[in-house]
């Protein structure tokens, strides 16, 4: 009876309280963490959402967990799944398409289409395009960075040769040739991997969309064989290997490094991470290069597609901190005071940042700097241009990572010089019938 | 029966442990890989029953059979280079002319301590085609670059140098161990009888190194099925070096075909006990056990 | 040639020999260490890799920023120690128990144990995942040590070895009233000690440079042994740590289990001693 009065009592004082101060009750969390995977080195990400998510709940922290790649995440998942643990889930996990498909698959994210529609317009075009899987939005976009060209100015001067003709495919073997010609073969015009990198950066995130190519048609049949645009593509691809124009050696090694201070790789065709890569390894061009939007197929016409990175939030059976992370998400996202502050303490610690998806936040002079790696050409502007007439990416599917490794395995044998592109782009179908045979599209 | 096992109870006592941990951690997880082997599953929606089909696939499918071939040689490779190199370092520290012994042990074994996903890195460095020490210290001598991790042809060579360069001396202190143990009365009744080292090293030495060997010789055949960092890492175009393991691993984890990442487990124990069938059959044959 | 001159021959061989050996076994690891003292910037490639020339200390500092070393030090320490001492006691109960015991079905029970051996533990790991989060170790340094608490080679190996140890210490031990486990404790273990002593230094460092299965079971970054943590700086996707920082990463690795065999060591030369007296 006691106890009854007093949980009564207990209840009215907690009522009034919520009614006197509203904003205090609403975020009011039980204490604990939100547990965050992501790829890349998010314990940076931990400065900014440390202070931001003590905003909203001082006694809820932030905790994230690295992971190899967003894949290994996606497995990390499904495997607490089959072990039925969903305790062990991460609240939050940063995704790419395939990865989202795959979730969304098993029903393991939470549908985010009410929380996004009414603020989608504060955020860039096709921020969450990526995201949709028929017509619902399933995460919260981070960054969408393009694919852009990094050139060295330097050696364009030396052997004057005009960047601007790059704005083309055409144009930009041109270059390659001529760079070639006038330093008597030193001067290279790009890389090429010898392992899955030219597949990915090469292929999938650069040359096949723009120029419009498929692995399958709308019903999910194989079709890459036959394709014009993979014909385009990869034929493009081995028009400047064949010609001597690309430096065959493994991305992100000291040696490409190393030729690239030594001047002898003209220009990076690849995404906008590519940036931190170079100003985190080259030290004897510092201020040499500069940043333009990817070159153009004329037949197809449309520029390099966006990479998209998105935070999703695990359906766990658990919502308790679902809406702290939206507003530590929409902090992060649109706080330009915090966000900017957070860029500068990262360019001092060396860390990861891209681009804002905001709008408000792009329009800040803070994202028009000029920046010294790029002798005072401003590459956070150069990236949000490179946004500017995107191709559309690949379509997705369910089974696109295993694609990825088939078509791969066929790019690889083919800069090992074991087989023709021709042969190459056969294999590659005949490989895909063989495997997957029809793909599940979304 | 209870009699027995009472009688006995102590040895029993003794390998239970081994027994029920077995049971737990290793019948059982192998008995569902048997069965997620004849299904398609995504480890995302429940397992759906195939059959045959996943093993009809492995029939079709190149990268398996590069995937075979490539381990078969890393295991005959491997077992030459890590019993020779062994066998003659165990000796030649079991030399009785060797000066500063802790020395040469300590630093011979170290190869051992250090970490294949480590290495694999440096050895990735190592042999790159252009910057390369190794390509660069073969120019110097005159020869021109080896394409060493970017041709199928050369790219398994730096895997089977890493396995065995890491391998080699853990192999090496069995061995001395057990050449430690052989007693010198042998060999000072065949230094009277005239025997000259390398007689007394093929008619003293071998034989009594036997179960050593055949220890040694199981060990490098379950560890050379089981390579996996050192292809990963040290990967060539496509599947020109990968290891049956490796396979297993990108089948089941990189691309989620659970039951066709099952269907290579499975073939890779059946492989094993295959051999080890074989082993066990030729010594009984021969007498030795 | 006189007898004199064919030793001093020999002398000369066999430490030649052994200095090539010794010089391959040191090489990349010492090109390792040199790299992580290099600035981000000096070259690495071919043989400048070799030449120093400014030394510095700022890629361990990088380092520290990146990873909790301490924690992920502690873990791997603590699964690697545990895990051997473990793995010892109940290995080479169970080789005692084959090599010095007859019992019914010893012959076809021990043949079952190799032929365990055959089969590899990670072929079998999605469904040993679902059974560790049965009993609860998922996220738990226990996982790695509890499945290996008793492996069919270090039975093999340890049986192999006592199997040379005479019957008739050990009779006389019993009719001396001593119990089995006894015997075990004070009379096979010292005998076997040159044997446990050798397969403990390998079992630390193997356990030490575990990858796959932290990799499986381990969830954050402060469960994380430092093999782990280190091996993530080069492979994660969306990464852009100099080699000079993985290198230190990999050296930072590779000291302590260096170090730890040094200790192991020193335990064997005394083994060896104790195994030479009972000869």
């Amino acid at each position: 009876m006691y106890r009854k009065s007093m949980s009564l009592v207990l209840l009215v004082v907690v009522s009034l309280v919520m009614s006197v101060f509203p904003v205090m009750a609403q975020d009011t969390y039980p204490d604990g963490k939100i547990l965050i995977y992501s790829t890349g080195q998010p314990h940076f990400r931990e400065l900014f959402y440390q202070p931001s998510i003590h905003r909203f709940a001082p006694n809820v922290d932030v905790e994230t967990v690295q992971i190899e790649t967003m894949h290994a995440g996606v497995q990390k998942i499904a495997m607490d799944n089959l072990a039925g643990a969903y305790k062990d889930m991460p609240d939050v996990i940063m995704l790419d398409a395939v990865g989202i498909m795959n979730l969304v698959d098993a029903g393991l994210l939470l549908d985010m289409t009410d929380y996004w529609t009414p603020i989608a317009d504060q955020f860039v075009d096709g921020a969450v395009l990526d995201a949709t899987i028929d017509g619902r939005v399933w995460a919260l976009p981070d960054a969408v960075r393009p694919q852009v060209l990094f050139y060295n100015a330097a050696i364009f001067e030396e052997y004057d040769v005009d960047p601007a003709m790059m704005g083309t495919f055409d144009g930009y073997l041109e270059a390659g040739r001529l760079l070639k010609e006038r330093s008597n073969g030193e001067v290279y015009l790009s890389y090429i991997d010898p392992t899955t990198y030219t597949w990915r950066y090469w292929g999938r995130r650069g040359l096949m969309p723009q120029a419009n190519a498929r692995i399958w048609d709308e019903n999910g049949n194989v079709v890459i064989g036959e394709d014009e645009g993979t014909k385009l593509a990869l034929g493009f691809l081995d028009q400047l290997h064949s010609e001597g124009l690309l430096y065959r050696t493994t991305m992100m090694q000291p040696p490409l490094y190393e030729a690239t201070d030594q001047g002898k790789i003209a220009t990076f065709y690849i995404g906008a991470f590519w940036d931190e890569f170079l100003r985190r390894n080259l030290t004897a061009t510092v201020g040499d290069w500069r940043v333009m939007g990817a070159p153009v197929f004329e037949e197809v016409g449309t520029g390099g597609a966006p990479v998209s990175t998105y935070f999703c939030v695990v359906n766990k059976g658990d919502d308790t901190y679902v809406d702290l992370f939206l507003d530590m998400w929409y902090d992060f996202s649109t706080n330009t005071e915090e966000r900017n502050a957070w860029v500068n303490e990262m360019d001092r610690l060396n860390g990861p940042y891209s681009n804002p998806v905001s709008l408000e936040v792009l329009s800040d002079p803070f994202w028009q700097e000029p920046s010294s790696f790029y002798g005072g050409q401003s590459f956070r502007k150069a990236e949000a241009d490179g946004l500017f007439n995107p191709s559309p990416n690949m379509t997705v599917t369910p089974q696109d990572n295993e694609a990825d490794g088939i078509i791969s395995a066929e790019i690889e044998k083919y800069v090992a010089g074991e087989q023709t592109m021709v042969q190459a782009i056969a294999n590659m179908d005949k490989e895909l019938k063989l495997r997957i045979g029809r793909a599940e599209m979304p | 029966m209870w009699e027995t096992l009472r009688k006995h109870r102590h040895p029993y006592l003794f390998i239970a442990p081994y027994l029920i941990l077995f049971l737990v951690f290793q019948l059982v997880p192998t008995i569902a890989t048997v069965y997620y082997s004849f299904t398609e599953w995504n480890g995302l929606r429940p397992p759906r029953w195939i059959g045959w089909r996943n093993y009809q696939l492995m029939m079709n499918d190149y990268m398996f059979s590069n995937a075979i071939q490539n381990t078969f040689r890393y295991w005959i490779v491997g077992a030459i280079g890590i019993m020779g190199l062994s066998l003659l370092i165990a000796v030649l520290l079991n030399s009785k002319v060797l000066r500063s012994k802790q020395f040469f042990k300590t630093s011979t074994f170290l190869p051992y301590v250090c970490a294949s996903v480590a290495m694999g890195l440096i050895f990735r460095m190592l042999f790159e085609e252009h910057a390369g020490l190794v390509n660069e210290v073969i120019v110097s001598l005159g020869g021109s670059r080896i394409p060493w991790l970017t041709t199928s042809a050369y790219a398994w060579i730096p895997v089977v140098i890493l396995f065995i360069w890491r391998l080699t001396p853990w192999f090496t202190m069995i061995i001395l161990s057990g050449l430690l143990n052989i007693s010198d009365e042998y060999y000072e009744a065949a230094t009277v009888d005239g025997a000259s080292g390398w007689q007394q090293f093929l008619r003293i030495t071998l034989p009594l190194l036997n179960n050593i060997l055949f220890f040694c010789f199981i060990t490098i055949t379950v560890d050379a099925w089981r390579l996996f960092n050192e292809s990963h890492i040290l990967s060539g175009p496509g599947t020109s070096n990968t290891s049956l393991f490796e396979l297993m691993y990108t089948s089941a984890f990189t691309n989620f075909k659970l039951g066709y990442g099952s269907a290579l487990g499975v073939v890779l124990i059946v492989i094993l006990l295959g051999i080890s069938l074989i082993q066990f059959m030729v010594r009984r044959r021969t007498g030795e056990i | 040639m006189s007898y004199k001159t064919k030793e001093v021959l020999r002398k000369l061989v066999v430490h030649g020999l052994l200095c090539i050996i010794v010089a391959f076994c040191l090489f990349p690891v010492l090109w390792m260490s040199i790299i992580s003292f290099k600035e981000v910037g000096e070259s690495i490639t071919g043989f400048n890799a070799l030449r120093i020339q400014s030394p510095t200390l700022a890629n361990y500092k990088r380092l520290f920023e990146l990873i909790p070393i301490w924690t992920n030090l502690l873990n791997s320490a603590f699964t690697s120690i545990v895990g051997t001492v473990t793995t010892l006691f109940f290995c080479s109960l169970a080789g005692y128990a084959f090599a010095k015991f007859d019992f019914p079905g010893r012959n076809a029970l021990f043949y079952f144990v190799i032929a365990t051996m055959m089969i590899s533990p990670e072929v079998g790991a999605v469904p040993m995942f679902v059974i560790m989060r049965r009993v609860g170790l998922v996220n738990s340094l226990w996982s790695l040590i509890i499945p290996r608490m008793a492996t069919a080679i270090g039975i093999f190996y340890l049986r192999q070895y006592m199997l040379d140890i005479p019957d008739a210490i050990i009779d006389s031990a019993r009719i001396d009233g001593c119990s089995e486990f006894g015997i075990y404790r004070r009379i096979v273990v010292p005998i076997a000690k040159p044997a446990l002593a050798s397969w403990a230094s390998i079992t630390v460092i193997a356990r030490w440079n575990d990858y796959f299965w932290p990799l499986l079971y381990l969830r954050d970054s402060s469960k994380y042994t430092l093999m782990v943590s280190v091996s993530m700086l080069p492979v994660s996707d969306g990464l852009s740590t100099p080699w000079q920082v993985v290198l230190a990463g990999t050296t930072l690795v590779i000291v302590p289990s260096i170090i730890l065999y040094l200790v192991m060591q020193t335990y064997q030369k005394s083994g060896q001693v104790a195994g030479a007296v009972k000869g």
